[in-house]
């Protein structure tokens, strides 16, 4: 890393008042570093002041000298991309030019935001101004040569793109109610200012939502021809939709490495398409023709746990399979029936047929218990008296219905059939309609009841605000799949948003919770664990529980492979 | 004979023919949203009415075929008054269409509001300039509004109307953005299937043709290897089979025939891979192309989806010829063959085995063109992309340029086979004749 500057802004006063509140034990360490990180203080001094004053030690550098050179060969699916603010999956669009297009803040593993390519923040004290400060001396690559300097105009272009409906970035929702176009202040060269409708938090964590990836004002609009400007450690070379896409290590990219010359320590990251079925793509990796598989899948895990040539990390995630119902549709339009189908999920049984046990129980609310602001709240009992009760009360005595069920998610899928049996008790008839993973996003947004994968989000108010609420135009935001706007949740959310003290973000928390398990329009029975499989000669992999690939760290230890 | 060639010629155009409206009409009928799998799964009702218009989706099917199988350029040039034509850039190898204007020069055009057109010259040395054009490039129409037809920035024949400032959502340098003086009405240009033109594929957004050579690159090669590895053993076996009928060996082989016929190839799949790859760690369990020359690097990573292919088609084919030869050894003149004393290997060499052969020969060229577009189970098993797996996807994407130009090779392929099956009646059995 680039030495950081070592001027301390004066901390936001939410900082020192966090701090009271871990010495009297009320903050947890990681929350306290999240929160102080959060406003601006910067990873070491968050580190310092969690210490109480006493500097605590670096982290060490590995003992091992780094090695330079390799390759990563990774299994997974290459599917046609063109613009980054468009990208709607992680693994299959952003992980490919993750280590190509960089974003301007960095959430690592324990869900802690760093500046970036931001040198800094800093917030004013009702959250409504953020002062962004890029690093100086940033260099754009492109055609095999640096080119002009990063500065804020570049970041005012990708503000552009990101909040015109016109690109359809699911980033626009991240700053409805918040931010327009005509708010972003670029102050000088290095320097913007967003002048916020209201207070928000999360300003840093939705820099890396991974849609947000930063590209130059010339951008050609296809990311897949390799030939647009980036900051990112490494450049596309290849892109063949279903068969590969290349990278390779490009020259002066602005961070170094321990032995002080710049990153990455790999030559190449080559993404290979092993199809939709992971079964390839594990043989692969067994006999090592691959070095890690994008997502393993929960059968994965179970097949490669014990494997001596694997190494495998865990990781617990705000990732879940939710069960949604479109509250314009009848009968879902009645919370009643709602109710109802969310009383007969058996949520043990359901983890266990269909994630093997491996995650947490949820509560009907897209709020995880990883999450720092969760509110605990009794896991649902399954209920089917209760639900034959509240279906006799609706006029709906035999309820069938039909579930869109995406036949590649093999969780889904038992997770599905799971209620069909369960629901039986209640008179409730299931049907399962299932249909390949890509038919399925073809018909997310639009099937009376489906189940939809989401992916894991640091922070609950960064979840909510994706699919809960309408947009400024009163209709619901883009991926309001369930089309479920309720005044009081919306209006409780916008306080959450701007809501600094834990506690406080909390008990908003709680009562957005109870609305979401009692009148809300989905149903979340369990979130997934996230596992790493690598690979063991690949050293410095830290999963993520985003499964962000971030490898410009990672080096190749020929010795130890396995 | 030549009639008999020329029948078959006239055949296979009309199968072609008769298949691509086929498949068209399927993906036709197909649930599935090409717009959505294009711009993603958050696009909003106006960017897709935009999209499916710029990409001329939205005209009438029948015109659309047409527009597949016969092109548009000529159509384009009767609205145009000039003809259009495809130039390529030689930095990105990418090509866009251009009209042919004046002194050797090319044009593409565009509005900013619905006024004036601006007309972009290309110069045959390949410089760009702009001049904007007069009032009276306006033509008016039959109902005397006034037009102006011209191929657009985007490489589209496209009808601009004086005095309407539309906004089109289009991909531009800047993302996804409105743009003022849009035209009305689009004609994508292409020079259609009968000059060798597929199109360009929704789901790579890349020219049919550069996906389908690799494709198909790699198909014939895992088909090709497992057709020359499958068939002599095959043959072999079945004759080895028909020849011993009764015997313990006969049993044996038959036995393991029907087994390995009856195991799906999923199954057949993973036990191999189960074996050899997880367990004794002697072959690779998938092919993982890292680079278009890797699988001649590393040709051990076939041998796993060879086997699997052999084990599903070797009991087929080798249970046929068995019984074809069984049958052939019964017919009387073998039995008089061998009455007049023939030596034993004579009579089956010269005699039985032509024959004999008649059956499998008609099962084996069916089973090249089930080689190169039906192993998709096992091209999913091992992550191969090979043909199968390609038809597939575009069926899904109800990509339907690439699923034609997929289904025209396979249906070539089945009637290339079966000509050569019939050559190979007549070379078996000289009674055989077409005429």
């Amino acid at each position: 890393m680039t030495a950081r500057s070592d001027r301390q802004p004066p901390f936001h006063p939410g900082v020192y008042d966090a701090q009271a509140k871990l010495k009297q034990g009320r903050l947890s360490r990681r929350e306290f570093l999240r929160l102080a990180t959060l406003l601006g203080a910067g990873a070491s001094a968050a580190y310092v002041l969690a210490a109480c004053g006493v500097p605590a030690a670096s982290p060490t550098a590995s003992a091992a000298p780094i090695k330079r050179g390799g390759v990563i060969r990774v299994g997974t699916q290459v599917q046609a991309i063109d613009h980054p603010a468009r990208y709607s999956l992680i693994g299959y669009d952003a992980n490919i030019t993750r280590a190509v297009h960089e974003y301007l803040t960095e959430t690592d593993r324990n869900n802690i935001t760093h500046p970036y390519l931001l040198e800094s923040w800093a917030a004013s004290d009702d959250l409504k101004t953020w002062t962004l400060k890029l690093r100086q001396g940033i260099l754009w690559y492109q055609n095999g040569a640096n080119t002009e300097e990063l500065v804020a105009d570049h970041i005012q272009f990708n503000f552009s793109e990101w909040l015109n409906p016109d690109t359809g970035s699911s980033i626009a929702a991240l700053w409805t109610g918040f931010l327009t176009l005509a708010n972003l202040e670029v102050q000088d060269k290095y320097t913007l200012v967003l002048h916020l409708d209201n207070p928000k938090l999360d300003v840093p964590e939705s820099l890396f939502h991974y849609p947000a990836q930063i590209v130059h004002p010339s951008f050609d609009g296809d990311i897949s021809t390799g030939q647009n400007a980036s900051t990112g450690p490494m450049v596309l070379t290849e892109y063949k939709v279903g068969e590969r896409a290349r990278t390779v290590r490009r020259d002066g990219y602005w961070q170094n490495g321990s032995d002080g010359q710049p990153l990455p320590y790999i030559d190449e990251i080559v993404h290979i398409d092993l199809g939709n079925d992971q079964t390839a793509a594990v043989a692969a990796l067994q006999g090592g023709q691959v070095d890690t598989i994008y997502s393993p899948t929960v059968d994965s895990y179970l097949a490669l746990r014990n494997d001596p040539k694997i190494r495998v990390d865990a990781v617990g995630t705000a990732q879940s399979r939710v069960l949604r119902f479109r509250v314009d549709l009848e009968p879902w339009n009645n919370n009643d029936v709602r109710s109802a189908v969310k009383k007969i999920q058996n949520r043990q049984k359901i983890l266990d047929q269909a994630y093997f046990g491996q995650g947490l129980l949820g509560h009907d609310v897209h709020v995880s218990p990883v999450h720092p602001e969760w509110a605990p709240l009794d896991v649902p009992e399954y209920d089917p008296d209760g639900a034959r009760a509240l279906l006799a009360a609706a006029g709906l005595p035999d309820l069938t219905f039909k579930i869109s069920v995406g036949s590649g998610w093999t969780d889904v899928v038992a997770y599905a059939e799971t209620l069909q049996q369960d629901a039986v008790a209640a008179g409730i008839t299931i049907e399962l309609d299932s249909m390949p993973v890509d038919s399925y996003w073809n018909i997310w947004t639009e099937t009376p009841v489906g189940i939809t994968p989401w992916t894991h989000r640091p922070l609950a108010v960064m979840l909510l605000p994706l699919a809960y609420i309408a947009g400024p135009d009163g209709k619901p935001v883009a991926w309001n799949e369930s089309r479920w706007v309720d005044a009081e949740f919306s209006q409780l959310l916008l306080q959450a948003q701007g809501t600094l003290d834990i506690d406080a973000r909390r008990a908003l928390m709680e009562k957005l919770e109870v609305i979401q398990r009692d009148r809300g329009s989905i149903a979340v029975a369990w979130w997934q664990n996230f596992w790493d499989v690598w690979n063991p000669a690949f050293q410095n992999v830290q999963p993520h529980p985003t499964a962000y690939n971030l490898w410009r760290e990672v080096w190749y230890d020929p010795d130890k492979q396995a | 004979m030549l009639t008999f060639w020329l029948r078959r010629l006239a055949f296979t155009l009309l199968t072609l023919f008769i298949v691509s409206i086929a498949v068209f009409a399927v993906s036709e009928l197909a649930p599935g949203n090409i717009a959505r799998h294009s711009l993603g799964i958050t696009i909003t009702p106006d960017q897709e009415k935009s999209f499916n218009a710029q990409n001329g989706l939205d005209q009438p099917a029948l015109a659309r075929y047409l527009r597949w199988m016969i092109g548009s350029d000529w159509q384009a040039a009767r609205l145009i008054g000039r003809p259009v034509t495809r130039l390529r850039d030689a930095a990105t190898g990418r090509a866009d269409w251009w009209e042919v204007g004046d002194a050797g020069a090319y044009y593409q055009h565009y509005s900013l509001d619905g006024e004036t057109m601006l007309r972009v010259v290309r110069e045959p040395d390949g410089s760009e300039h702009e001049a904007a054009l007069g009032p009276d490039a306006w033509q008016p129409d039959a109902t005397g509004v006034l037009t102006f037809w011209g191929v657009d920035r985007a490489g589209r024949a496209a009808m601009w109307v004086k005095g309407r400032n539309l906004a089109e959502l289009t991909l531009t340098d800047a993302g996804w953005i409105s743009v003022p003086g849009a035209p009305v009405r689009y004609l994508p240009l292409q020079l259609g299937l009968l000059r060798g033109d597929p199109g360009v594929s929704f789901l790579t957004r890349r020219p049919v043709i550069e996906t389908l050579v690799s494709r198909l690159r790699n198909t014939a090669l895992l088909a090709g290897l497992a057709f020359l590895f499958i068939m002599p053993l095959s043959l072999a076996l079945g004759l080895l089979a028909g020849l011993n009928e009764g015997k313990p060996l006969d049993r044996l082989l038959s036995l393991f025939g029907l087994v390995t016929t009856a195991t799906p190839e999923f199954v057949n799949g993973v036990f191999l891979i189960l074996i050899f790859s997880t367990w004794l760690g002697w072959l690779p369990g998938a092919v993982v192309l890292s680079s278009d020359t890797a699988i001649f690097e590393n040709p051990s990573m076939l041998a796993l989806p060879i086997l699997t292919l052999t084990l599903v088609e070797l009991g087929y084919v080798m249970r046929i010829t068995r019984a074809s030869l069984v049958e052939v050894m019964r017919a009387n003149y073998i039995r008089t063959a061998v009455l007049k004393g023939l030596p034993y290997w004579r009579v089956v060499v010269r005699h039985a085995l032509r024959n004999a052969l008649l059956a499998p020969i008609t099962v084996i060229m069916l089973h090249i063109n089930w080689l190169v577009g039906g192993i998709v189970i096992v091209e999913s098993i091992f992550g191969y992309p090979g043909l199968g797996s390609f038809i597939l996807q575009t069926a899904l994407f109800k990509d339907v340029f690439g699923l034609e130009a997929a289904t025209m090779v396979l249906v070539l392929l089945a009637v290339v086979t079966q000509l050569a099956a019939d050559v190979l009646y007549t070379f078996l059995n000289p009674r055989i004749r077409y005429g």
